[in-house]
């Protein structure tokens, strides 16, 4: 197949994008189970549904390119290199997870791979990549670092003066705010005195970019040019993703806030793995068999996953003291 | 549709909150209108509207922010004592997408609003004609339009203050000047694939590129272009009817359009001619011209190309396959719009704004 590719990435590189995809909605999916049976302790906030943004972005990134993510991580972190296994185990709170077990859902971190951290306050990102953007300019390697915020925490002062610090810095930084249409529970027009995120950007004199972010090629497309200006010395933007999420704001979230017949719409029209999987079969690029045996592949990994984890001893008292202070 | 002369227009207005906010902005310092600086435009084109007696007004809705700030401005108007007309959001599902705006433009239409405002760019006035042109009968009344560029391009809203413009939409809606004097009639592309299986129109350009996805809309790269339609393209411009602008000029109001062969290498074809133009805002471009012609209204002209996507003014809106058979037909005459300027200079010649003066 695809002898003729018309997409901007290789079929490799198109398939590996799928899997990553599919990779982070098998893994919500799953937690969305686990939790509910009860068998995962803390909170989980689950991305399924917004994994066109993470991946359309993270696949310009290397592992020298640092993020910070949100209370809604665990999409940031695998379209990032995070294993997910790790993932899967630090979530559980069992040893051998990403952190040890000791983070849990909002926390999880792998610096081997640029993922600086889950976060389980809001806007809380945003200066911390305004740090690593700073380290990156000095080290000249082309570095970036970007910071993804919900709708909600774009009203936090921290990200605001990033914006700010980011601007006259010229840091090669990029903020991503990702626009699900709900700030938890409280509607925009409430909370936000200008609703317009790209606004907000050019009053600190950074461009503002609006994307589908349920389109993977609208998404990578855009992040392209815009990681490409950070890389080059062109300074920060804003990049505004209009996304979906499948499930509540938590595990638990009645969702009273939604219209009747709401989920359903969004999981049967703006679905971005539907999308993405109609555009490669239909361009010739993959099959519908290979799609759904990366599918296979990926259920079979997710599955392994949690069977390793719950098999995994949970941190003992000894591993308090562990991993809290820097020794020099 | 409400009679101009009726004593109680009504007029639409639609305001895209998203226009002028794709790649470009980072890509060539295109320019990002603020939804408070788009509101300010829309209450001076409100005061406008009813210094002339407009008294009712539909709005599109929105979640972005226009609707919202536009209600604190009116609030605020109403407290210092001004006058404005009466506004009322229409009923609809917002999708924050085109939808809005066709769906506006239905109930504008049920309605009977007597002209459209629209603030945006080539993209939104698309969408607003689209749905007049497509979803309108023969037989049903044409709507007017008015445009006020809030977009990236603006090949088609002329740059203009919207108290001037609002003055010109008020002067059709209160019946001062006959629909013969105040309105213009303008040319459109219409798209046509496999006999009708899929409709659309542009009302610059439809330009034919390379790539087979939609992806982030803009056009921004010369190399993906196979060929261009133009209903017009004036030297003036920039975006891609600056390509036939600054190669064989044809107006907005003049007969016929014009169509482009790009050659660059892909297409086996090498370029007569390397032309620079202002590809996008602040984007100065060569692009390799294979041929151009005039073409004249009716003709469908096929798409010589074995897959591909189309642009229609300025942003790619559709995808087609080996096998497809795409053609595209210029229309004369196919929409009207307020003619701003004729409209002001029909009354400044017929004294429409001088009043008896008032004693001391």
């Amino acid at each position: 197949m695809a002898a003729n590719n018309p997409f901007p990435l290789s079929r490799d590189a198109l398939l590996g994008c799928y899997r990553r995809m599919r990779t982070i909605r098998e893994f919500e999916d799953r937690l969305h189970i686990d939790f509910g049976r009860g068998d995962i302790p803390g909170f989980v906030h689950l991305y399924a549904g917004e994994e066109a943004a993470a991946v359309g972005i993270m696949s310009h990134l290397g592992d020298g390119d640092r993020i910070a993510s949100t209370h809604r991580g665990h999409g940031h972190c695998i379209a990032k290199g995070v294993d997910v296994g790790a993932m899967m185990k630090e979530i559980y709170g069992r040893k051998g997870g990403s952190c040890e077990g000791k983070g849990g859902s909002m926390h999880i971190a792998d610096l081997s791979k640029g993922m600086m951290g889950a976060n389980g306050i809001l806007g809380a990102g945003a200066p911390l990549v305004c740090g690593a953007a700073l380290a990156a300019k000095f080290r000249g390697k082309g570095e970036i670092a970007i910071c993804f915020v919900g709708d909600g925490a774009s009203n936090q002062g921290t990200f605001l003066e990033s914006l700010n610090l980011a601007a006259i810095w010229n840091l090669p930084a990029l903020f991503v705010v990702e626009n699900n249409g709900y700030a938890e529970s409280t509607s925009r027009d409430y909370a936000t005195a200008v609703n317009s995120y790209v606004d907000r950007a050019s009053g600190f004199g950074l461009p503002g970019v609006v994307v589908d972010g349920t389109d993977f090629f609208a998404v990578h497309e855009a992040a392209g040019e815009i990681i490409r200006r950070a890389r080059e010395g062109g300074g920060p933007s804003l990049l505004e993703c209009k996304m979906v999420r499948f499930h509540g704001h938590f595990e638990g979230d009645a969702q009273t806030y939604r219209a009747n017949g709401e989920l359903e719409d969004l999981r049967a029209n703006h679905d971005c793995l539907k999308k993405l999987a109609a555009q490669l079969t239909s361009a010739g690029v993959a099959s519908a068999a290979e799609l759904a045996d990366i599918d296979r592949q990926v259920l079979a990994l997710i599955e392994q996953a949690v069977v390793d984890a719950k098999a995994a001893p949970l941190p003992s008292a000894a591993d308090l003291l562990t991993d809290v202070y820097v020794k020099y | 549709m409400s009679n101009p002369a009726s004593g109680n227009p009504c007029v639409g207005i639609i305001a895209n909150p998203v226009s002028a906010r794709d790649v470009r902005r980072v890509i060539a310092n295109a320019s990002t209108l603020q939804l408070t600086d788009r509101v300010n435009i829309i209450l001076r084109a409100l005061a406008a509207l009813r210094a002339l007696g407009v008294r009712q007004v539909l709005m599109m809705p929105d979640k972005v922010g226009i609707s919202s700030l536009l209600l604190r401005g009116l609030a605020r108007e109403r407290t210092l004592g001004n006058a404005m007309p009466d506004v009322a959001f229409l009923t609809m599902e917002i999708t924050s997408s085109a939808e809005d705006t066709r769906c506006a433009v239905r109930l504008m239409r049920a309605a009977g609003v007597c002209s459209i405002l629209v603030l945006g760019g080539d993209g939104t006035h698309r969408a607003v004609v689209r749905e007049l042109y497509l979803g309108s009968t023969a037989d049903a009344p044409r709507i007017p339009i008015a445009g006020l560029s809030t977009g990236t391009n603006n090949a088609f809203p002329e740059m203009r203050e919207s108290t001037v413009t609002a003055l010109a939409v008020g002067l059709h809606a209160t019946g001062r000047i006959p629909a013969e004097r105040a309105l213009a009639g303008n040319k459109l592309l219409e798209i046509d694939v496999n006999g009708g299986a899929i409709r659309d129109i542009a009302i610059v350009d439809a330009a034919v590129a390379f790539d087979r996805f939609i992806g982030a809309r803009a056009m921004w790269k010369p190399d993906n272009l196979h060929s261009l339609f133009l209903a017009f393209g004036e030297p003036t411009a920039v975006g891609l009817s600056a390509i036939g602008g600054l190669l064989q000029p044809v107006s907005p109001r003049a007969p016929g359009g014009l169509a482009i062969r790009f050659g660059d290498g892909r297409a086996g074809s090498a370029g007569a001619i390397e032309l620079t133009v202002p590809f996008a805002p602040g984007l100065i471009r060569s692009v390799q011209i294979a041929a151009w012609t005039a073409i004249e209204a009716g003709q469908a002209l096929p798409v010589d190309l074995p897959g591909g996507s189309m642009a229609l003014d300025g942003e790619r809106e559709l995808v087609f396959a080996e096998g497809d058979a795409v053609t595209v037909t210029l229309r004369e005459n196919a929409f009207p719009t307020v003619d701003v300027p004729g409209c002001l200079h029909f009354a400044a010649q017929h004294g429409l704004f001088r009043h008896p003066a008032t004693s001391q």
